[in-house]
Order: C-alpha cells, then sequence, then structure tokens
C-alpha cells in the first residue's frame, strides 16, 4: 500500500443508523429528507445481518447432520456407536437445521429488509427484532439439542418440546412480528405491494399454525390431522409465503420491469391461502382418516394449479425476452431458477396427490426428493439470490470475488440436480417393489440402494457450495474500511449518456441518415 | 413515485386490514375444516374391546420409539386392499380404522416405508429375543438391512460380568460380537415390548362398517371380501 | 371456504384497493432504478429507457447482487 487512497465522500449504502444525521447534515438536508432507501436500509442494517449470520451457521450446521443422515442410510454401520448421533435423530436435526434455522433466518431476515423498502419507512422496533431472532434462535437451538437428547414431541415437524424450546420460539417470533408489524403500520406508501401481503400473511399464519400443531390434547388419527396440517402448511405460508414475496420483489427491481400482471397477483397470493390450507391430508392418502378429508385434501391439491399457474405466469412472463440478464446477475440466476423451482414442485405435488399415483410414490424417497425440490430448489434458491441482492447494500460495497460467486453457483445447482434425480429414481424403484407383493421386502430396500448413493453425492456437493458461500460471506463482513473508501459508493452513480457501444452504433447511425 | 402520502389515513389501516383479516380468515376456515370438524367427528370413536390400552413398559418402549425417530423409517398402517397391495404383502388381515388408534398420543402412522408397516409387526414377529438380537444388529438376521444398529440400548459385558438377572442376547453368526455377552438393557426391553404390542388384527364390528360406508360412500371392504 | 376470500375481496374492491393496478406495481421503483443503464438490454430497449425517464446512470459494482459489474457471467 503506497499513497493513501483519495478519500470519496462516503457512500450511503452500508450506513449505520447513527451515521445518518451526519451524511444528512454534510448534505444540508434534514434526516427525515434523506432518500428513503438509505434510511430504510440503515434501519434493517444490524437486524438483517445477525440473522444472516445466524442462517448460513445453520445451513452449515444443517448440512452437515443432512450428510450424516444420508450416507448412514447406504453405510447403516457408520456412527451407530453414539445414541445423539443415531439416524432417526440426526435426521430430524437436519430437518429442524434446515426448515426452522436456515431458511427462516435467511428468509426473515429478508423480510426485515424488505419491509422498510416497500413501505418507505425505517424498520420500526429494531433492538425488539433482533431480541427476537435471538430468542427464536435459542429455541430452534434448544429444539435440536433435545432432539439429539432424545426428547422428541412425537409428530414430523413438531419434534422440538413444546415446554423447552416453545416459549423461545414464541416470545422471539412474536417479537420479530410485532417489529414488522409496527413497521406497516407506520408506513408512507399509498399501496401494500404484493410482497407486503406475503411477508404479513406468513407472520399471521405461522403463530395460527404453530397453535394448532402443538395443541398438546390430540390423540389418535385426530393428531394426524393435526400433525399435516401443520406440516404441510409450514411450507405453504411460512417458507412459501416470505419466499414468494422476496421474488415479486427482486424479479422485477433487477429488471427494472414491473410485474407481468398484477392482477394475477391478487389472484395468486389468494387462491394460495385458499387451496393451500386444505392439501395437507393429502399426506395421509390411504390412511385411516374419514375418506372425505383425504380427498377434500387431493381435490385442494389439485386445485392449487390455479395460483402456481397465476405466480408462476406473473414471475416468469415477467424474465421472458430477458433471459440474457441472468448472465449479469446472481440474483436473478438464483431467485429465477428458484421460480422455476416452484412452479415445478407445486405441479409435481399436485400430479403426486392424485390417488392413483400417490399409490406408487407413498411411503418412498420420491416424497423427500420432492420436499427437496421445494425447501432447497425453491426457498433456499430464492434466500441465495436475496442474499446476494441485500447484504452489499448494507456493508458498503459489491461482493468480493465473482469466482466465488460462480463456484457456490455451480456446486449447488449441480448437487441439487444430482441430488433431485438420484432420489426420485430410487423412490419410483422403491414404490414399484413394493406394489409387488411377488417381491420380498428386501428387494425394495436394495434396488434404491444407487440412489442412496447419488443423493449422498448430490448433498456432498451441496455442502461445498455452502462452504463456499460462508467464506463469501465472511470475507465480504470483514473488507476493511479502506476497500469501502476506495470504491465508488452505491447511490453516487455516475451518469452516463450513452454506453461505449451505443456512441458508436449511434456515430454509425447518424452517418447513415446524412447519407445522401 | 415514491412517498406520496395517502389520502385518508382510513384507507392505509383498511388496506393493512383487509391483508391481515383476510390472511387470518382463510386460515381460520381451514382450521375449521380440517382439525375443528374431524375432532368433533372423531370424539364419537370407541376403543375395541380386543384393544387394550399400553401398559406402562410398553408407553416407555414407545417413547423409545420415538426417541430414536423409527417414525421416519416405519409406517404404522394398512391401507385398503381395493387401493393397493399393503395386504397382499402380509402386514395385516385387514385395513386399519380410527379405533385402532385410540391409546395413540400422539400417532405414529408415519410417512416412509425405508422399512416394514409395524403396525402388526407384534403378529408377525412376537418373538422378544428377535426383536432384542434386530435392535442390537439388524444385519446379524437381515444382511440387506438398511436399519441403523442401536447397541447404546444393551450391555457389553465380559461373561464373567453377566449377573443372574441379566437379559442375555444371543447374536448369531458371523456378525456375533467375540468375547462379549450381550446383556439387554431397560430400554431396549421397553421398546421391543412395545413392538410385540403392535397387533390391530382383531376384526371390525358390523357398526363400524356401517359407519365407514357412510363416509366411503358406498363400497365396504372386510379382508378383501367386497360388500355394497 | 370460498366465501371468505369472496366477501374480502369484494370489500376491497368497493374500497377502491384494485382500481390502479399497473400504478401498484411500480411502487417498488424509484427514479434511480429506471434510469439505470441495464448491460442484458438491447441498445433500442435503453433509448427506450432514456426518452422515458431521462438519463440514464451507470450501475454501481454489485448492482445486480454479484461482484464487479460486468457480469460474473456463467
Amino acid at each position: 500500500m503506497s499513497a493513501p487512497p483519495t478519500t470519496i465522500p462516503r457512500g450511503e449504502s452500508g450506513l449505520e443508523p447513527r451515521e445518518i444525521d451526519a451524511v444528512a447534515r454534510s448534505r444540508g438536508l434534514a434526516p427525515e429528507d434523506l432518500d428513503v432507501r438509505i434510511r430504510a436500509d440503515a434501519s434493517s442494517r444490524w437486524a438483517v445481518l445477525t440473522l444472516y449470520g445466524v442462517a448460513i451457521v445453520w445451513l452449515l450446521v444443517g448440512s452437515v447432520f443432512g450428510d450424516i443422515a444420508s450416507m448412514k442410510l447406504h453405510w447403516p454401520d457408520f456412527l451407530t456407536r453414539q445414541s445423539w448421533l443415531t439416524f432417526g435423530r440426526v435426521r430430524t436435526a437436519h430437518l429442524h437445521a434446515v426448515n426452522y434455522g436456515w431458511a427462516t433466518a435467511a428468509l426473515i431476515g429478508t423480510s426485515l429488509w424488505l419491509m422498510p423498502r416497500l413501505v418507505h419507512t425505517e424498520l420500526k422496533g429494531v433492538r425488539t427484532a433482533i431480541i427476537g431472532s435471538a430468542l427464536f434462535t435459542v429455541g430452534v437451538a434448544v429444539g435440536i439439542i433435545a432432539v439429539l437428547m432424545g426428547y422428541n414431541d412425537g409428530m414430523e415437524w413438531l419434534e422440538a418440546p413444546r415446554y423447552a424450546a416453545g416459549p423461545f420460539l414464541v416470545v422471539g417470533g412474536g417479537l420479530i412480528g410485532l417489529s414488522l408489524f409496527r413497521t406497516v403500520a407506520a408506513r408512507k406508501t399509498a399501496h401494500l405491494y404484493v410482497s407486503v401481503w406475503y411477508i404479513l400473511g406468513a407472520f399471521i399464519w405461522f403463530p395460527m399454525l404453530y397453535i394448532v400443531g402443538k395443541w398438546p390434547t390430540y390423540v389418535g388419527v385426530e393428531s394426524a390431522a393435526a400433525n399435516w396440517f401443520f406440516a404441510h402448511n409450514v411450507l405453504g405460508f411460512w417458507l412459501t409465503a416470505m419466499s414468494l414475496g422476496a421474488a415479486y420483489y427482486f424479479i422485477p427491481k433487477v429488471l427494472g420491469r414491473p410485474v407481468y400482471s398484477y392482477q394475477l397477483s391478487v389472484v395468486g397470493f389468494w387462491s394460495l391461502a385458499m387451496f393451500y390450507s386444505l392439501n395437507g391430508m393429502h399426506h395421509l392418502v390411504g390412511g385411516p382418516l374419514p375418506t372425505w378429508m383425504i380427498t377434500t385434501s387431493i381435490v385442494a391439491s389439485v386445485f392449487m394449479f390455479i395460483p402456481v399457474v397465476a405466480t408462476g405466469i406473473n414471475l416468469h412472463m415477467t424474465v421472458i425476452g430477458r433471459f440474457g440478464a441472468l448472465r449479469y446477475s446472481p440474483t436473478l440466476r438464483f431467485v429465477v431458477i428458484g421460480a422455476l423451482c416452484y412452479t415445478a414442485v407445486s405441479l409435481q405435488g399436485s400430479f403426486t396427490a392424485l390417488r392413483e399415483v400417490n399409490r406408487l410414490t407413498h411411503f418412498t424417497h420420491w416424497t423427500v426428493a420432492h420436499s427437496h425440490v421445494g425447501g432447497y430448489g425453491f426457498v433456499t434458491f430464492i434466500a441465495f439470490g436475496a442474499m446476494y441482492y441485500v447484504v452489499p447494500r448494507l456493508v458498503g460495497h459489491e461482493w468480493p470475488s465473482a469466482k466465488l460467486i460462480r463456484w457456490h453457483f455451480n456446486l449447488v445447482l449441480g448437487g441439487i440436480a444430482i441430488y433431485v434425480v438420484s432420489l426420485s429414481w430410487a423412490g419410483v424403484l422403491q414404490g414399484l417393489a413394493l406394489l409387488d407383493p411377488q417381491l420380498p421386502f428386501q428387494v425394495s430396500v436394495e434396488r434404491t440402494l444407487p440412489g442412496l448413493y447419488g443423493r449422498s453425492l448430490g448433498g456432498i456437493i451441496l455442502t461445498i457450495g455452502h462452504l463456499v458461500f460462508a467464506y463469501h460471506f465472511w470475507i465480504m463482513l470483514r473488507m476493511p474500511d479502506l476497500a469501502r473508501r476506495t470504491r465508488p459508493p452505491f447511490h453516487d452513480a455516475q451518469p452516463v449518456l450513452y454506453t461505449a457501444e451505443a456512441t458508436a452504433d449511434h456515430a454509425q447511425a447518424s452517418h447513415e441518415r446524412h447519407r445522401p | 413515485m415514491s412517498a406520496a402520502p395517502p389520502r385518508h389515513k382510513r384507507d392505509m389501516m383498511a388496506q393493512s386490514a383487509l391483508v391481515a383479516l383476510g390472511a387470518f380468515a382463510v386460515m381460520a376456515s381451514a382450521i375449521c375444516v380440517l382439525v375443528v370438524v374431524p375432532h368433533t367427528m372423531l370424539r364419537t370413536v370407541q376403543a375395541p374391546p380386543e384393544l387394550k390400552p399400553y401398559t406402562a413398559l410398553q408407553l416407555r418402549g414407545r417413547a423409545s420409539y420415538i426417541a430414536n425417530g423409527c417414525l421416519y423409517c416405519h409406517s404404522q398402517q394398512v391401507r385398503d386392499p381395493s387401493f393397493t397391495t399393503d395386504i397382499d404383502r402380509g402386514w395385516g388381515s385387514r385395513a386399519t380404522v380410527p379405533e385402532d388408534y385410540v391409546y395413540d398420543r400422539p400417532h405414529l402412522l408415519g410417512t416412509m416405508r425405508t422399512g416394514p408397516d409395524l403396525i402388526n409387526v407384534g403378529q408377525r414377529l412376537p418373538d422378544l429375543d428377535w426383536h432384542l438380537i434386530h435392535l442390537y444388529d439388524p444385519r446379524a438376521l437381515s444382511p440387506w438391512s438398511i436399519m441403523p444398529a442401536f447397541p447404546w440400548m444393551f450391555e457389553e459385558k465380559r461373561s464373567a460380568d453377566v449377573q443372574s438377572g441379566d437379559h442375555v442376547v444371543r447374536i448369531p453368526g458371523p456378525r456375533a460380537p467375540r468375547n462379549l455377552t450381550i446383556v439387554a438393557r431397560p430400554e431396549a426391553l421397553a421398546l421391543a415390548d412395545y413392538l410385540i404390542s403392535l397387533k390391530r388384527q382383531y376384526p371390525m364390528p358390523d357398526s363400524l362398517r356401517a359407519r365407514d360406508r357412510m363416509a366411503i360412500g358406498g363400497v365396504v371392504h372386510d379382508g378383501g371380501h367386497d360388500r355394497e | 371456504m370460498t366465501l371468505v376470500p369472496a366477501l374480502v375481496l369484494a370489500w376491497g374492491w368497493r374500497r377502491g384497493f384494485f382500481h390502479d393496478l399497473e400504478g401498484q406495481s411500480r411502487i417498488i421503483f424509484d427514479e434511480r432504478d429506471w434510469q439505470l443503464a441495464r448491460p442484458w438490454e438491447s441498445e433500442v430497449a435503453r433509448r427506450e429507457r432514456a426518452l422515458a425517464h431521462g438519463t440514464l446512470l451507470a450501475p454501481t459494482p454489485g448492482e445486480w447482487g454479484g461482484a464487479g459489474n460486468d457480469g460474473a457471467a456463467l
């Protein structure tokens, strides 16, 4: 480092709230007159960066648990000496770490960044949101540790002991929700953009679902109905809702083009609410429940076609003709693929709910593969895309390495493709074998083994991709202040009349015009 | 078009209220349909006389089943023979019904069959020692099995340390641990007792068949015989 | 189940929430978003954008969520 760098006026992104006054004064403005984007980003900075950091830790933890669980299925004597590492506990730890840990934290962080931007006001109750996030994280950790120790409330997706983990989750989640609701209440926009509906919806729906799921008095098959009411709806009304809220923002925002049809947004939101909520019993097709309940869910699953096509048309048609943008924008790369996976996983779900198809796929690895198209291809990809967009605006400079982004993207795309293809194939073979009573059960197990090895391979590739992303996030946060000052500040953009090629074209065109 | 102040404060509130109340109402309706209504309907479900409540030992075993995630590989339901081949496969003599689960808190219906269905495993495999060997090392009995082993539910003692009350488990074949005697811990005994208690083969009484006829809409099956 | 959202939406329609949907879809953009020169847009598209919204601005490094500005291309 030779000569000291030229001091460029401090950028307007990466600001902390306490710096707002100084920046405003330096411009001769009152703080509230500073660009609302600057104020919004400054207000959400700590809450969002904290949540993103927590999310990435959960992503790594969840990936390791997932890899261990996957390997145990084809190497069943792997790590069997300790009770806390048995498959049945590690698998649950993985599910909680990636859904309630990674995906939830990443999407809440994104929602906390989005809301001030969407309603043009600072995030209200920032400290509340941060405390809430800490409590929620403790709740998830308590739940996972409890499960590994053998304490389990007994229903899938609801294993975390209600009296140990519950209070942290409820209070923490409630505080975050409070912050969001107060921000909406203080809004300055004339309208609520569709993303606001999805985020508000998520924070109204999740508490309702949690109460239903954790109600302590269920017995027998009624507990099964409540179980799958919760588990399916937590996907649609918590993870999907926040993911779609993000997609509806980032796709048009980067492209500089509004969504294809805002009318379809209205249709998509309300039909999702109506039909998704009745889907849950499709996890119990053929099971010992009143047939009318299961049929209702199958019908609702097929009707999901409506919101999925509406949202799909909206998001995909917005991108049509502009796929070139994916080359330039990692955010779009991830979010657009995420949106495509949303359409795919939902159509797959509608199809799989039909009794004749379900007969083959139920109880097989097909379902697990399907859940990863949704939880990873859709939700996780959108979270990645959102984080790539948001973090530079909070730390005041771009990501340091294009290469690391490329590696991350290629690894996770390749990894999930291998995962889904291997495991779906294994599931189909398993289902076919199970349907043939002449074939002993052994055959269904043996035929899945190649696919299970493939899934482990996919999972390891995903984990490497996550390590790349985590490393990149780390160096992004650790970049010294110097780097922030020597790069052009985010919002002080240089105007340009035409780009270089444009000037040449313009000259060419004008030359042609002037020819006789 | 950024910070345009709204015309009426009431309009601001109304938009948020529309989304919030609408979202709440839709979810509340769904809860009624899929949780509340079934609850009222299922309240009439009576325990069949042949089905006994779980004993304390079996409940401890059931807790171990839950704690160790057996649920994630094993189901506990037999589906109707008109629908699929569960019965042909030998997993039960009839489809299971809500009555079969009245003592289950919570249900363990399961969603994966990485391993076989277990609702009637007590009928198929009633031998305590079979289960103990299988829990200690599934591959000692089924070399193709991918089920995890649960050696920590057992003590591995030297022969000299075995006491008179110990339940010794003799592991067959080449996978038998050398120079060690395997003794079942209480957890293994409880879990095995729970598994052996899983039998839902008693016939469904006529009254229940009538109820199901109304629910399904005309066609009722009973151990493979069609009845209108 | 259909009645509830139908009523909610009907009430919303009467309150006028659905009258300017086109405008509502634009609420997330400010002037700067319209004016950014996007490298994937054709020359024609860029001229249209400049005509509609004024002088185009150069995007800041990392504008599209990446490192640098030229692409981090696949």
